[in-house]
Parts: structure tokens; sequence; C-alpha cells
């Protein structure tokens, strides 16, 4: 019995060796990898589930030139090591003709390394650092803007509104704070503020407050924080503690645009600023839609990153219906002409700085008003005023 | 001036919750010489089931400790009884064999706690985990001020239960010589059992009153067992008295880095410190005192 | 003697061929890998399985192998490539610093001492951004397109090396490395300086961990701190593949790293694709199982005790009359 059980075991290893790839129908298959477990797995999901969402319309609309576009997700658990093999199995075993997604930046720069190398047009919709595309990989493009550009709605809103004369800088010492807050500290430079302290931490710190207290000392006008949620809520639920009180608290992204956000700051979220790429009532065709029927399917909120994921889909299908072949060069030029308007905004490759195929968009500026996220600035697509300055007193009561 | 005065505020505090953390580890290092990998995942579980029930019942907290620590000494207890005890007799090359098989046991409670709850961040939130207490300028963070009390509370508890009951003795005496333990009578097994139980359930308090100020997610047990480590052996092995030292001295030393060299390098501190320690001071703080 | 060569011989025959047999690059991808654990298990045994001295931080060879070829590339315009030569030299000299510091240290307290090192390792890399570029890692173009030449080289490294430390422990710095494992003292007595040999074997082990590291950075071409100097990924999973295998056996580590990494593989890919997705996320989780079933059952490792296993399987219960009673 045992030498049966010993000898089935080693033949379904054998099988499972041998056996290609079970596909059944003629589809076309783009591989998408995503951090949907680990401690990003929140963001996998929604734009997992964005992709999804985008992709039913896709195909209900008759696919690629009557073809069905399959969309086969893997999981980079959030590690960079994983996403390169995540990228060369997709490559490599189940033959996809282009790769998409990309959520951490380390993650996205080593599947990029691959896709250059193994002549995959890789279409990142999230990772951020700007070393992504600032290599000269013909092969790698990008739909949402670099982490440089973060700050860029926040900058109008500055130089108008505020008219800070000193700042604070804090950030996570992951690949995504350490070059946001270098951007950041070059946007400073360029508007004449003085940045009094620039501090990185790792992140899952359970005490802040020997940063903040440093902060608090120095008194400046502006705190510029770039974190993910849990340390987002921490920090400002302890700089309210210590009654750190600036002008204004912004956040540059990710953990501060989150729902999490509000409900583990609670009262300590309150007012403050956050940069954003996006927001469900930009005047972009379909946002609106895309958002309340996300709402309705899941039951949550999505936000910027959900809106690139089904953009990032978009973009796919569009430059496979227009590619005059499923050859990697075929599809790297159509990805290139790639002139589209999609939910998160248009579409559109093009050269700036030191970054090559990569899209231009503006940013904008949200704030946490009573509990709700709210787009404050550019006025024009504002979707509440802004509330400055901050009294902070009362806020906290 | 205040800087340095909040700075060596959070540091005492936070000392708190580490010693309660450093104290389990303390004793099971102690009497069985095991080191325990397993440390920050018994806690992480006790913090799961906090959340739990906060979640379902909307039970506080600091009642959730009176479920959470019974319920941690008794996996504790199972882990010993089950899978450690039995190494013990198997003659094998590395006498290592238990801090592995605590390994093996810390990424099953990991990955089965992440099974159930997936991997994002979960927390709790009451009324009080924000609020401080203020003196001039200086915040007193009010959850961290009761688990630095509690942590007080349960050390001398401990203290008291080893010193002067006849079953902690029992354990002391374990610890001191296991084969001179065993011919006065004393099972020795039993004993083990009860240590290892006892210190789940201590690093279970730990982890109860975390949750307030902190956030919870599967893999947040390991830098705490690192930390335990540094506390256990500042302290001194199986020194009560010493883990609240050492998680005293811990925290400041953790905080005074993060303020004066850079909030990156704290862990780094923390780690240099544990360094020193193993190389010249390896009785930890307990032998510069008498208890 | 001639005739118990041959299924070893076979074995690697097998080896080397697999790669012109199996053209996918994605199996090809997961021999490299385990070749390369083969390395790194087989440096930590020849430390702690054959001397005795279980260290908790080997990340700190690999990440420093890897971190030298890297620096190569960055700092000084040269190819990674040197760093194979160069990863091996100063992951030795580290380990000779290390050693200097924790072999006063015993047992237990030397693991501590090596888990503490491994960390501050780690956290120094990350924070000294001008140097290593900190989280944002360091990342390089392949050389090679086909992943044959990173196979052979994976597969010479590992030849190398466990022939090097068959040699070795064969050689009278084999038995010195025992004595000191067994009972340093009494060794001490007897006139073998524990601390010379203790050096000697963890420079040898520092040396092909090293060099396995400066491997990862040429052919994986990204690292960052996190990756290559993690307690977790590398230090506890060197262990793990030699306890699995069977510490203190010649063939011991390189059994256990293709266990290690092809059960791995297996799980998370959900049996290459063939099971439902649940099973990939519950790789981790069998990992552990399989590690608490080994040392409870098993300690000694698939070829530690390959006798006992022997037993169970074959349905001839008169064997464990005459056993001794395992």
């Amino acid at each position: 019995m045992k030498k049966t059980l010993g000898l089935l075991a080693c033949l379904a290893a054998i099988v499972g060796l041998l056996a290609p790839g079970v596909s059944a129908q003629e589809t076309i298959k783009v591989g998408i990898i995503l951090p949907l477990t680990g401690a990003q797995a929140a963001f996998g999901e929604i734009e997992k589930n964005s992709f999804e969402m985008a992709l039913e319309e896709i195909n209900a609309a008759g696919g690629i030139k009557g073809k069905k576009l399959e969309l086969i997700f893997e999981d980079d658990t959030g590690k960079p090591e994983v996403a390169r093999s995540a990228a060369e199995k997709l490559i490599n075993k189940d033959k996809v003709v282009m790769l998409g997604g990309g959520y951490g930046s380390s993650e996205t720069f080593a599947i990029a390394g691959v896709a250059q190398q193994s002549r995959m047009p890789f279409l990142v919709n999230t990772g951020s650092a700007d070393k992504i595309t600032e290599q000269k990989w013909d092969y790698v493009f990008r739909l949402n803007p670099p982490a440089s550009d973060y700050p860029g709605g926040l900058e109008s809103f500055l130089t108008e509104v505020v008219k800070p004369k000193t700042a604070a800088i804090l950030y996570e010492d992951s690949n995504f704070g350490t070059s946001s807050s270098q951007s950041f500290e070059e946007t400073c430079e360029r508007l004449g503020i003085k940045v009094l302290v620039k501090e990185g931490y790792s992140k899952g710190g359970v005490d802040f407050k020997p940063l903040l207290v440093k902060v608090k000392q120095a008194n400046p006008d502006l705190i510029y924080m770039i974190s993910y949620v849990m340390d987002a809520a921490l920090l400002m639920n302890q700089s309210m503690e210590l009654r750190l009180m600036p002008k204004l608290f912004v956040g540059g992204g990710a953990g501060f645009t989150m729902p999490e956000f509000q409900k583990n700051a609670g009262k300590a979220a309150n007012m403050v600023f956050s940069a954003t790429l996006w927001y469900q009532t930009l005047p972009y065709p379909g946002a609106k839609e895309y958002f309340d029927k996300y709402v309705n399917k899941h039951g949550k909120e999505t936000e910027y990153h959900g809106a690139e994921a089904h953009a990032a889909a978009v973009v796919i299908a569009d430059t496979l219906k227009r590619a005059k072949s499923l050859s990697p060069d075929d599809l790297r030029q159509a990805l290139s002409e790639t002139d589209v308007k999609t939910v998160f905004g248009p579409v559109k490759f093009t050269a700036y700085e030191k970054m090559t195929n990569q899209n231009k968009l503006p940013t904008y500026l949200v704030q946490w008003i009573d509990g709700k996220l709210e787009l404050v600035w550019p006025k024009d697509v504002a979707s509440k005023p802004y509330v400055f300055p901050i009294d902070w007193e009362k806020i906290w009561k | 001036m205040e800087v340095l005065i909040q700075t060596l505020v959070s540091g005492l505090l936070i000392g708190g919750i580490y010693a309660l953390i450093g104290i389990g580890m303390s004793l099971i290092m102690g009497v069985m010489k095991i080191i325990n990998l397993a440390h920050g995942q018994l806690m992480m579980v006790a913090m799961y089931i906090t959340y739990v029930l906060f979640e379902a019942l909307g039970l506080d907290p600091y009642f959730s400790l009176f479920i959470a620590m019974p319920c941690l000494f008794v996996l504790g207890a199972v882990i010993q009884k089950f899978l450690l005890n039995p190494l013990l007799k198997v003659d094998s090359i590395l006498p290592e064999n238990q801090v592995l098989m605590t390994v093996g046991v810390g990424m099953v409670l990991t990955e089965v706690i992440r099974f159930i709850f997936h991997s994002d961040y979960k927390s709790v939130k009451t009324s009080y985990s924000s609020s401080a207490i203020y003196m001039g300028e200086i915040s007193f963070n009010v959850p961290m001020v009761a688990a630095f009390g509690l942590a007080l509370v349960l050390t001398a508890a401990l203290f008291f239960f080893l010193l002067k009951t006849d079953l902690g003795k029992s354990v002391r005496a374990t610890a001191q010589n296991t084969d001179a333990a065993l011919l006065m009578g004393i099972n020795a097994q039993w004993i083990t059992v009860l240590t290892y139980g006892l210190g789940s359930a201590l690093v279970a308090a730990a982890g109860t009153l975390l949750l307030p100020i902190y956030y919870l997610f599967p893999d947040i047990g390991g830098p705490f067992t690192l930390k335990a480590f540094v506390i256990t052996m500042l302290g001194g092995m199986g020194s009560t008295v010493g883990a609240i030292l050492g998680g005293i001295v811990l925290g400041i030393a953790e905080s005074l880095g993060a303020t004066y060299i850079s909030m990156m390098l704290k862990d780094a501190v923390a780690m240099v410190i544990f360094l020193l320690v193993l190389i010249f001071l390896p009785g930890g703080l307990k032998t510069l005192t008498k208890v | 003697m001639k005739s118990s060569l041959w299924p070893f011989l076979i074995v690697l025959a097998l080896i080397a061929l697999f790669p012109v047999a199996v053209t996918s690059e994605y199996y090809r991808h997961i021999f490299i890998i385990s070749l390369m654990w083969v390395v790194i298990g087989s440096s930590w045994n020849l430390l702690a399985g054959y001397t005795g001295q279980v260290s908790f931080g080997h990340a700190i060879f690999f990440g420093t192998g890897a971190y030298t070829a890297g620096l190569c590339m960055t700092k000084l315009g040269i190819s990674a490539w040197w760093g194979m030569l160069l990863g091996g030299p100063i992951s030795l000299l580290v380990g000779l610093v290390i050693g200097w510091i924790c072999f006063r240290l015993r047992g237990p307290y030397f693991a501590l001492a090596t888990i503490a090192i491994g960390e501050i390792f780690r956290l120094v890399t990350t924070d000294w951004r001008s140097l290593t570029e900190g989280m944002e890692g360091i990342l390089i173009i392949q050389t090679f397109r086909s992943k044959l030449p990173y196979y052979y080289l994976a597969f010479g490294l590992a030849i190398l090396c466990t022939f090097g430390i068959y040699r070795v422990m064969k050689s009278k710095w084999g038995y010195y490395f025992v004595a000191i494992r067994e009972d340093q003292d009494v060794a001490e007595h007897i006139g073998i300086s524990a601390f010379r040999y203790k050096s000697l074997s963890l420079m040898i082990s520092s040396f092909f961990t090293g060099t396995a590291g400066a491997f990862y950075m040429n052919y994986m071409a990204f690292i960052d701190p996190h990756v290559v100097f993690s307690l977790h990924d590398i230090s506890i999973m060197a262990i793990l593949v030699a306890i699995i295998g069977g510490v203190g056996t010649m063939w011991g580590p390189a059994v256990g790293a293709f266990i290690m990494v092809w059960l791995q593989e297996t799980f998370r890919s959900a049996f290459f694709g063939l099971m439902p997705r649940w099973v990939s996320e519950a790789h981790v989780l069998v990992f552990g199982l399989l590690v608490i079933f080994v040392i409870r059952y098993l300690a000694n490792g698939i070829i530690g005790d390959w006798p006992k296993i022997k037993r169970l399987w074959s349905k001839d219960r008169e064997l464990s009359y005459s056993s001794s009673g395992n």
C-alpha cells in the first residue's frame, strides 16, 4: 500500500511537470502581477477587483477583435524576488503577450528588469519610484505619475494659499517613501521653503513620539508625511497626543487616502490633506460610474489605485486591438502610440525630465473633512472648499 | 529640554510593555534553557483573540485579558507537552532542535491566523486609545500608562509566586538544576509544561495591552521576539526584576536613539545593546543586583 | 566501494543533463535556486552540523557577497561578475571578524549573537543609502538571456562546495571540527585550539555562502537589504534546509535544498496550476508543518534518519526487532 502511494505521488509530480497549461478556447493572455497576499494585500485586492471589472466590460463589448481577453493574476506577496519569479513564470510558462500590474516600487523595478530583458511589453500602473522609467527601457511603460509628480497639485496650493516658510518631511524608508521624500525636498527648494527636519523611519514602529517631539521643537509650518496606512494613522494619533500643531499636515498619497486611515486615526485624521492622483468627481469619462459600480459590487469604496488598475486594463485592451500582430515589437509599437481616455485620465506616453514612456498627468489635493475624503484643489474641480487655516484646538477637542 | 523629557517618558512607558513581553521569555529561558522563537507569534495569537472578542462582543481589551491569558496558557502548555518535551528524549546531533521546533510552531501559528484573518491590518479602537494625561507640555499616553502599571502588577505577582509559593519554588529548583529537582521529587516534565504556559500567558497580557495603541497583522510577532531576547539577556534569564529593568532600559535606549541618532536605526541600537550584553555582561543586569 | 559511487554519479549526470532535456526556463529557475541552496545549506552544515556552532545569521555572509557584487557595478563601474571572485573572500573576512567577536559565546548565546549581528547588517545596509541605495536596491541587467549559463554556474558552484567540504571533513580538520562539536573543553584539553578551528570552519562556510550571494546578485539581478539579509528567508531557511536533509551528514543539505525549494514552489504555484488557489496560500503553512514533523520524528533529517524511514516504509516487520529501538 505504501509503495503504491509513493508511486502515485511520483507520478503526480511527473504529470505536474510535463502537463502544459490547461487552456480551453482561444484567449489572449496578459499577466498581471499584484500583491494578493502580504501586507499590501488590501491594495492588491482593490486593483484585482478593478482589473476584473474592466475585463468584464471589455469582453462584453466583443473582446479583442472577437477573441476573449484573459488576465492571469500572479501574487508577488510584496517581495521583489517573488515578483521576479512571477514575471518569469508568466513569460515562460503561461506565455502571456503582455505584462501589467506592478504595485510596490521594488517589485515593479524587478519585474521591469525581467520584462526589458525578455522583450516583453510591461505596462506599470502603480509602482511610482522615478527610477522605473528613467532607465531608457523601451519595453517598460507607465501610466501613473512618478513619485516626484505626486505633490504637483499641492504646489499651487502652497504658493497661492498657504505660503509656508518651513517644512518637515517624514518618510517610510521604503523605495516609495525614500524617493518621494527626495523629490519633495527638491520641490521645497524650488519654492523657497526651508526643510527643518527630514527623517526616515522603519515601518511598523509603535512609538513615533521621539521623532514627533523633534519636529514639534523645530516648529515647521508644514509637515509632509509619506507612509502607508497604519503608520499614517499612528503618526497622526501621536501628533494629536503631543499637540503638534503646524499650519497643515499633508500626506504624500498611499496610506493617507485609504478609508482605513480615517477609521484608525479617527479624530486625528480630520483636516489632514493628502496628495492624490485621482478622485471620482474628476471630469474623466466613466470616473464616477466606475466609483459607483465598485461601491455597489464590493460594498466598499475604491480610490486611485483601483482607478489605475481599471485604466490599465483599458489601455491593454486598446493596445491589443490596435497592434498589427501579437509579436513583442508590434505590441511595443502599439503601446507607445497609445492615446486613449480612461477613468484615471488621458493616457499618452511621452518623455519628460529623465523619464521615457511615461504618461503625464496632473495631481490633486484632497482633505479629510468630517470623516469624508474631499477633493479640495484645484478649485475648479473641488468637491468641497478646502479648510484652511485650521484651528487644531477646536478640531481635536 | 522638553524633547529630552518627552523622549524619556515615551521610552519609559513603552519599556513597561516591553518588560511584559520579555518576562515570559525570561522565565522560559531561565527554567528550560529554550530559545523560544515562537514568542512573538504567541503574542500575536493573543492579540487576535482580543480583536475577535472586541469585534464580536464589544469586549474591552482590559477585560479580554482574563480570557486571552488563560487561552494562551493552555496553548503554551499543549505546545510544550506534545511538541517540545518529547524532543528532550530524542538523541540528535545538535541540541538546538527545540529552538527549531519553536520556529516551526511560530510559522504554523502565523499561517493559520493568516488563513483565517488574511494579511491586512486590523485594529481595535477604543475611546481611550489616543487619550493622554498632560503634565505641562509632556504627554503621558493613557493606555501605555495602564500597561506599565499592569506590567508592574504582573511582575510583582510572578515574583511573589516564584519566591513564596511551593510551586514557584519548584519552578526555580528545576531552573537551577533539573536532575537535583527530579531527585527531590519534583515532576520536572510537568513544571516545564507549566512554565511554558505561564510564559505564554504573560506575553498574551502584553499583546492585549498593546493592541489599543498599535495594530495587528499576522507577521507582527517577529520583531517582538527579538526585543524579548534583548530584554531577557539584559535583565538576566529567569529574573523578574531583571525583566522590568531590561524592558525599561531597552525602551529608553530606543527612544533616545530615535531622537538623537535616527529613527531608522533605533532597532539597530537594540541589537547593539544586545550584542554588548551578550559579550560583556552575560548574566545580565541581574548580576549587578542580588535578585 | 565503487558500486556505491554509481547512484551518486547517476544523480549528478541527471542534474547536469536536466536543462538540456527540460527547456522551460521556469523549471530551470527552480533547479538553479535549489543548487544555490545546496551551497548555502552545506556551508551552514559545515559550521553547525560538523563543528557544532549553530549560526542563525548566515544571511550576513549571503548579503555581504550579494552586495559585493552589486557594489562592483554601482560604485566601481565594473561588471558584477567580479563579485563572484570578490564575494567569497570578503565574506570570509567578515566571518573572521564575527568569529573573533562571537566565538567566546557558547551554544544558544552564539546563536543569539548571530541573530543580532544579522539584524545589524540589515538595518545598517538599509540606512546607509549613499553606499547601498538603501531600500531602492541594486538592479542590474542580466548578462545572459538564457538560463543555461547560470544553471551550469550554480551547478559548478554546488559541486565545488560539496567536494570542498567533503575533502575538509575527510582531513584532520574534519576530525578537529567534530571533536569541538562533541565537547569543546575536552578538545581544548587534548590540544585542539577551539578558536582556531572554529574560525577555519566559519571562514570556509562564509566563503561559499558569500559566493552564493554574489551569484544571486548576478542571477536575480535585483537585491535590497530586506531580501539578502533576511533572518527568515535566508538565515532560517539555511538551517531548515540542513535540518530537513540531515545535519552533520554530507548529502543531507543537498537533499534538503531540493526538497525545500521544490516543496515551496509546488505549493506556491498550487501544484503548478493543477490545484485551486487556496493551496498556494497554504505554502508556508505546509513548510511549518513539515519542520515540526521532521524535528519531532526525524530529528536527524531525511538522510540522517534514513534507516528509520526505510524501516517505516517496508512491510518487513522483522527488521524492527533487530533495530536499536530508535
